[in-house]
């Protein structure tokens, strides 16, 4: 179930207003663990210390500072953090529409359906339009105290909001500053070939979280006070550069 | 969801998970590290005494005391203060096969995964002796516009994953499980007629309205008002000094207490 809206509101473009409102549109069911002490299994509580005097410091001794340099910090109050919260709006507005290609899977943040409210006339001529232009509206708007950038898209039949990462909140692929090796036609011919055979369409729903139910069956055995076999990690081989060209062919060789 | 091998906190330099990664008999050894880092100007907690920052810690309620990382084990709750203990290594053998090895299983059309799907961003970065075949990898799956589909497991987790090409480097990108997507069809409408008038001036809209993606161009609004407090206050001069201690707490498993007892022993010679 798509579950309760979440914030109701318009949809601006340009000098059209459609109503709709947010859902989530995933839900992660995972097994839970707590952190325990090893010697007398409590479960432990995370506490702040004083890196100075290494002793617990209770919230009302706990102020917030935005370091400078090193050691060097601008106190701030939380009544002063309150006053940078954006004002509350019903609006999402779009400012432009980009072709989806252009997105990163990077940005992606969260996804939410749309859900329309009446009159249904506009919102479901936006999903038809976005559809057929193969666009995604850029948009901004306020939920929780937070601003947010999103993608507006059409999927189907509704609307959906993709929220977006902010452009500084993303590390560059440059910074990792990797080295530049060169390859060979051959090695990248060899290479290309290989991948095309391994290729398959998407098929999502091929997998299953197989693993969450082994992990349970594991919790279970030792509820039931069995031994658990340790099985060591399997680790591969490195190929070896000089190996390359080499290993490549012979896995072409096994998958043509 | 944020991949997450614990109670340790990682840093970009030191990695998140290190393994290797495959597509048939080519294994290249890797590092995980992070590809976003939370924008939201990062405000330090300090102790109002003395300035000094203040770290995260566990403690134990029972012992009143902090715990080191080698006494904190996982606990899955079966009842009231009633857990079952399970060790890293137990947890490994759940999927071994996984749990060191990203295992490209086929290649996929990147433009075939629908945007639902993605949860989190990361980089693999070349370990040594891995540069040319990581380079190749990439190289070939951008040529492509293919992405690698694998699965792997990282603590208690089995994630499912696209490794892509992004600008040279291996992205890579958690996805959700499809039985994690929720249905939409509760919310789509009951009459989804679409009026070609209508249709007609929204893409007349979108069209005088579309660019290119620069998401430099948007900024947190918030953000944006607490950087311009922050500058206020510093022409104020409104800052406080905390007593000279070792830079943020390291990545996971060393020894915290003993990076504090060395940073306590720089600060007690610079006095």
């Amino acid at each position: 179930m798509a579950g309760r809206a979440i914030w109701k509101g318009y949809i601006h473009l340009g000098s059209i207003a459609v109503p709709a409102k947010l859902h989530a549109a995933v839900k992660e069911e995972r097994i839970q663990f707590h952190l325990l002490h090893s010697r007398d299994h409590v479960k432990l509580k995370q506490q702040m210390v004083c890196a100075y005097e290494k002793v617990p410091v209770p919230m009302e001794e706990q102020t917030r500072g935005f370091e400078l340099e090193d050691g060097q910090y601008i106190l701030v109050e939380p009544a002063e953090l309150e006053q940078a919260e954006p004002e509350e709006s019903r609006i999402i507005e779009v400012h432009e529409f980009v072709k989806t290609e252009q997105i990163d899977a990077v940005f992606f943040e969260r996804a939410y359906y749309l859900e329309p409210d009446i009159p249904l006339k506009g919102y479901n001529a936006l999903v038809g339009a976005l559809r057929e232009m193969d666009a995604e509206g850029i948009c901004t708007w306020t939920m929780r105290k937070r601003s947010y950038i999103g993608a507006l898209q059409s999927s189907g039949k509704i609307l959906r909001l993709n929220a977006l990462r902010y452009a500084d909140e993303v590390i560059s692929a440059r910074s990792l500053e990797l080295p530049n090796i060169p390859l060979s036609e051959k090695e990248l011919k060899i290479g290309s070939d290989l991948i095309n055979q391994l290729t398959a369409p998407f098929q999502p729903r091929k997998f299953e979280n197989e693993h969450q139910k082994k992990l349970q069956g594991l919790i279970d055995k030792k509820a039931r006070g069995e031994k658990i076999a340790i099985l060591r990690p399997r680790r591969l081989k490195p190929t070896a550069s000089d190996k390359l060209l080499q290993t490549l062919e012979a896995s072409l060789k096994r998958v043509a | 969801m944020k991949l997450s091998s614990g109670g340790g906190n990682e840093t970009a330099a030191q990695g998140i998970w290190s393994g290797t990664i495959s597509f048939s008999l080519v294994a290249i050894p890797v590092q995980l590290v992070k590809a976003v880092e939370p924008g939201r100007v990062s405000f330090r907690m300090l102790h109002g005494k003395d300035y000094s920052p203040l770290l995260r810690r566990m403690f134990c309620p029972r012992e009143e005391k902090m715990v080191p990382p080698d006494e904190i084990i996982r606990g899955y709750e079966i009842g009231p203060d009633k857990y079952i203990v399970l060790t890293d290594e137990e947890l490994e053998s759940v999927s071994p096969e996984r749990s060191r090895t990203i295992e490209i299983i086929e290649f996929i059309d990147m433009k075939d995964v629908d945007s639902i799907y993605y949860d989190h961003p990361y980089y693999l970065v070349p370990s040594k002796g891995g540069e040319k075949a990581y380079s190749l990898l990439a190289e070939v799956m951008r040529r492509a516009n293919k992405a690698g589909l694998a699965k792997f497991v990282l603590g208690e987790r089995e994630y499912l994953v696209a490794v892509k090409s992004m600008e040279g480097a291996l992205s890579l990108i958690t996805l959700h499980y499809s039985e994690e997507i929720l249905p939409d069809e509760e919310i789509a409408p009951q009459d989804g007629k679409i009026e070609s008038e209508e249709k007609s001036r929204m893409k007349k809209i979108i069209k005088e309205m579309t660019g290119d993606f620069t998401p430099e161009k948007y900024a947190d609004e918030r953000r944006k008002k607490i950087v311009k407090l922050l500058r206020k206050k510093l022409k104020e001069k409104a800052t406080v000094e905390a007593p000279a201690v070792e830079e943020e707490e390291g990545g996971g498993p060393v020894d915290l207490i003993a990076v504090l007892e060395e940073s306590m022993r720089k600060v007690k010679k610079s006095r």
